[in-house]
C-alpha cells in the first residue's frame, strides 16, 4: 500500500527569519534523511517521534504537499511525483489543527470537499448519512462550525477526511487537544478504519496512542528512522517491557552514535 | 483546468464572506450611503454654516464710534438684497474702548474697528487707515464679520472716490480704463464637478479595495491560519483552480462594492439636483460654488455610467488578484492586513494627488499605468473630458496587469516556502 524509497527532505528556507534578513546563507535544514519503508494495507501503522523528528515533513511529502529532495514514494500504487492527483484522490488527511470554515455548517463542509473527489450528489448524501450513524454527527451537520464544541468539530474533521472513503488515511497529531471521550471516539474510529485493506498512518509523539491503535510502528528521531517493526519487536530489540523505555534506549543509542561520528 | 472546481472554490468563499455580518455593510451599505453623504451632505453643511454667517448680524466694536461718518455707518449696518430677498445682513455696531485684541480673542466681539482721530469725508487727502481687528484665518470670520466689514469699508471708500471724480467733472470710469473680463472656458461638467471631483475616484478606489479585502484575506491568510489550506490542497483540486476560484470570489465582492458605489453616485447625482438648490437656494453664490466644488451638480448619463462601470470593473479585477497574490504570503489575518496597508496607502495617495492632475499633462503613458490610469480615467469621466482612447488604455492595462499578478499568485500558491511559511 505504501512504498517509500530513499525519500529525503531538505528545507532550503532559512529556519530563522533573522538569518534571512541579514542575508546570511544559513546551512539548509535536513528535516528527513533518506528513508526507505514498506507498509502494507489493512493496518494502523504508527509513526512515532518527538517534536521536530520529521513526522509532519514525511506525511506532507506522502500527501504531495511537499516535493521530496530525493527519492520517492508510492501510495496505493501511485507515484507521488508522477501521479500526484491520483495519490490525492485516494488519500484522506487529518492534521492536528482541527481547522474548519467557521461560517459553513458541517454538512456544507462535507459537500464542499466531496465536490473535489467527483462524487455524485446522491452518493455524497448517502455517504453523509453513513458517516452520521458511524460518528454520530447529529447537530454538527446543521450547525455552523463556529458554534461547534471541540468534539463536534473533531467529528466533522474526521468525516471530511473520509468523505470519499480513501484507501489511505493519514492522521497527524489528530488527538491533541481532545478530551478523553473525543479521544476515545477517534481511536475507535481509527481502529475500525483499517478494515477492507485500508491503511491508516497514525503519527504522534504520544506512546500510549500508538500502543492503543497499532501493531506496527516506525520510530523517527532527528530525521532518521531508528527502528521499524511490530511493537513487540521494537520492545524486544531494545530489551524493554514498555514502549516508552524502548524509545528512550533507542534515542540514547542514536545520540551516542551521533557524538561518536 | 476544471471549471466546476473553480466555481466550487469560489462558492465557498462567497458563502463564507456573505454570512459575515459586516459584509453587507461594508460592500453595499457604506458606499451607497457614504457617497451621497459626502457629495450632498458636505456642501449642505458648509453651505448652511456660511449662509448662516451671512444672515447673522455679528457684533462689531468700534473705537471712536462717535466719529463714524454716516455713509460708513450705513454701509456697515445695511442689509444686502437680491431680487427682494436679503442675502447678507449688516453688522451691529457697538461703542468700544477696551483692548481690541482681547475682545476678539475671547469672542465678545467678532471684530473691532479702530477709527483714526480724523476720518476724511472726501477723497483726495492723505490716505488714512481704519484698523480691523479680527481672526483673519478663521473661516467663520472670512464668511462673516471680517468680510462684511472689509467690504463695507471698501464700498464707502469707493463712494468718496466717485463723489470726488464727479465734482472734478470726470466720469466714474476714469479709474478703471481697462478691466479683465474672465470667461469660464471649462466644459459644463468641469464647471459642475469642480476641484474636489477627485473625491469620486478616491471613493470608488477605496470601496473596491474595502469590498474585496475581507474575502482576499480570509481565503488565503485566513485559511493558512486555520490550517484548512493544507487540507484543501491535499484534495484533488489543482492550485490554478484554487487561485482562480479565490480570485473570482474576491473580484465578485470588489465588483459588488464598485456597483454599490456607482449606485451611490447615481443617487447623489439625482438627489443633489433636487436637494441642494431647494435648501441652499440657487441664488446664493457661496453655497452653489461649494456645491459645484464637491460635484454636487454632477450629472451621470447612461454612457457615462457604463464607461465608469467598465473602468471600475477593470480596477476590481486587478486589485482583487493583487490582493490575493499579496495575502497568500501572510501567515495570519493580522499579517495580511499589514501587508495590504501599503497598497491602500498608495492607491488613496495617488487618488488624492489627482487634484493636481491639471499640472501633469496626462498623456497616454499615464493611462497605461495600472490602477493610476483608471483613477485618471474616472476623474476624466466625472469632469466630462471623456476620451475613449484613454479609457481603453487604462482598462486594457488593468486587464494585462491582472494576468501578470495572476501568474505571480499562482506561482506563490505552488511554492512550499509560501504555503508552509513558518
Ligand atoms: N517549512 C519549513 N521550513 C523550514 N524548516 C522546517 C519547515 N517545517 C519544518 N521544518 C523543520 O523540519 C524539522 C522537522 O519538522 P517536522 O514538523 O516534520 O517535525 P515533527 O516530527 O512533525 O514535529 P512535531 O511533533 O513538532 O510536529 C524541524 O526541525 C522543523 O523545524
Ligand atoms: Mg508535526
Amino acid at each position: 500500500m505504501l512504498q517509500i524509497s530513499e525519500l529525503s527532505k531538505v528545507y532550503n528556507t532559512p529556519k530563522s527569519a533573522k538569518g534571512a534578513a541579514r542575508g546570511k546563507s544559513e546551512p539548509t535544514h535536513k528535516a528527513l534523511e533518506p528513508l526507505t519503508l514498506n507498509v502494507t494495507g489493512g493496518q494502523v501503522y504508527g509513526l512515532l517521534g518527538p517534536n521536530g523528528a520529521g513526522k509532519t515533513t514525511l506525511l506532507r511529502c506522502l500527501s504531495t504537499l511537499l516535493t521530496p529532495s530525493s527519492g520517492t514514494a508510492r501510495v496505493g500504487g501511485f507515484d507521488i511525483g508522477q501521479e500526484p492527483e491520483k495519490v490525492r484522490q485516494i488519500l484522506g488527511v487529518v492534521n492536528g489543527g482541527m481547522g474548519l470554515y467557521d461560517r459553513l455548517t458541517g454538512r456544507e463542509i462535507l459537500e464542499y470537499f466531496a465536490g473535489f473527489y467527483g462524487m455524485e450528489r446522491s452518493k455524497v448524501q448517502s455517504r453523509i448519512l453513513e458517516l452520521d450513524s458511524l460518528l454520530e454527527l447529529g447537530d454538527a451537520l446543521v450547525k455552523r462550525t463556529m458554534d461547534h464544541s471541540t468534539g463536534m468539530k473533531q467529528k466533522i474533521v474526521i468525516a471530511r477526511a473520509v468523505i470519499h472513503d480513501p484507501r489511505v488515511l493519514i492522521l497527524d497529531e489528530a488527538a491533541s487537544g481532545l478530551d478523553i471521550l473525543a479521544r476515545r471516539a477517534l481511536l475507535d474510529f481509527v481502529k475500525s478504519y483499517k478494515a477492507q485493506d485500508r491503511l491508516v498512518l497514525y503519527s504522534t509523539h504520544v506512546m500510549d496512542e500508538i500502543e492503543e491503535v497499532s501493531e506496527r510502528a516506525a520510530i523517527l528521531y532527528k530525521g532518521r528512522l531508528l527502528e521499524e517493526g511490530t511493537l513487540e519487536d521494537i520492545r524486544a530489540r531494545a530489551g524493554e517491557k514498555r514502549l516508552e523505555n524502548a524509545f528512550f534506549e533507542l534515542v540514547k543509542a542514536e545520540e551516542g552514535r551521533l557524538v561518536a561520528s | 483546468m476544471r471549471t466546476h472546481f473553480i466555481w466550487l472554490v469560489a462558492w465557498k468563499e462567497l458563502i463564507s464572506t456573505w454570512r459575515d455580518k459586516r459584509t453587507l455593510q461594508s460592500t453595499i451599505l457604506t458606499p451607497m450611503i457614504m457617497i451621497p453623504f459626502f457629495i450632498i451632505g458636505l456642501p449642505l453643511l458648509l453651505g448652511s454654516l456660511i449662509g448662516g454667517q451671512q444672515l447673522e448680524k455679528q457684533k462689531v466694536g468700534v473705537i471712536g464710534l462717535e466719529r463714524i461718518p454716516a455713509g460708513l455707518k450705513a454701509a456697515l449696518e445695511g442689509d444686502k438684497k437680491q431680487n427682494g430677498t436679503v442675502i447678507s445682513r449688516g453688522v451691529t455696531l457697538e461703542k468700544y474702548s477696551g483692548d481690541p485684541q482681547k475682545a476678539v480673542q475671547d469672542g465678545t466681539l467678532e471684530a473691532v474697528l479702530e477709527l483714526p482721530a480724523v476720518l476724511p469725508s472726501t477723497a483726495g487727502g492723505a490716505p488714512v487707515s481704519i484698523k480691523v481687528y479680527a481672526k483673519l484665518s478663521s473661516l467663520r470670520g472670512q464668511t462673516g464679520a471680517t468680510s462684511k466689514v472689509q467690504e463695507a469699508i471698501r464700498a464707502y471708500s469707493d463712494t468718496l472716490v466717485k463723489a470726488r471724480l464727479e465734482r472734478s467733472g470726470l466720469p466714474s470710469q476714469t479709474l478703471t480704463p481697462i478691466v479683465a473680463q474672465s470667461v469660464d472656458a471649462s466644459t459644463t461638467e468641469e464647471r459642475r464637478s469642480g476641484q474636489l471631483a477627485f473625491i469620486i475616484p478616491l471613493f470608488i478606489m477605496q470601496f473596491i479595495l474595502a469590498g474585496g479585502m475581507p474575502t482576499a484575506i480570509d481565503s488565503t491568510a485566513g485559511e493558512k491560519e486555520r490550517g484548512t489550506l493544507e487540507v484543501l490542497l491535499v484534495s484533488p483540486v489543482g492550485r490554478l483552480e484554487v487561485v482562480l476560484g479565490k480570485f473570482m470570489a474576491v473580484t465578485i465582492f470588489a465588483l459588488l462594492t464598485a456597483l454599490a458605489s456607482m449606485v451611490g453616485l447615481l443617487l447623489s447625482s439625482m438627489l443633489a439636483g433636487v436637494i441642494l438648490p431647494a435648501v441652499l437656494g440657487s441664488g446664493r453664490e457661496g453655497s452653489s460654488a461649494l456645491a459645484q466644488a464637491f460635484g454636487g451638480n454632477l450629472t451621470l448619463d447612461v454612457p457615462t455610467f457604463f464607461t465608469l462601470l467598465a473602468v471600475a470593473l477593470s480596477v476590481a479585477l486587478v486589485v482583487s488578484v493583487l490582493m490575493v497574490a499579496i495575502c497568500v504570503y501572510a501567515r495570519s489575518f493580522k499579517e495580511a492586513q499589514g501587508y495590504l496597508t501599503p497598497l491602500l496607502i498608495v492607491v488613496s495617495l495617488t487618488a488624492v494627488l489627482l487634484q493636481f492632475s491639471d499640472f501633469l499633462n496626462a498623456g497616454a503613458a499615464f493611462y497605461a499605468i495600472p490602477i493610476l490610469g483608471a483613477e485618471l480615467a474616472i476623474l476624466d469621466v466625472v469632469k466630462g473630458r471623456l476620451e475613449l482612447g484613454n479609457i481603453a488604455i487604462s482598462v486594457v492595462s488593468n486587464i494585462l496587469a491582472s494576468f501578470v499578478f495572476l501568474a505571480w499568485a499562482l506561482n506563490s500558491f505552488k511554492r512550499e516556502s509560501v504555503i508552509f511559511r513558518s
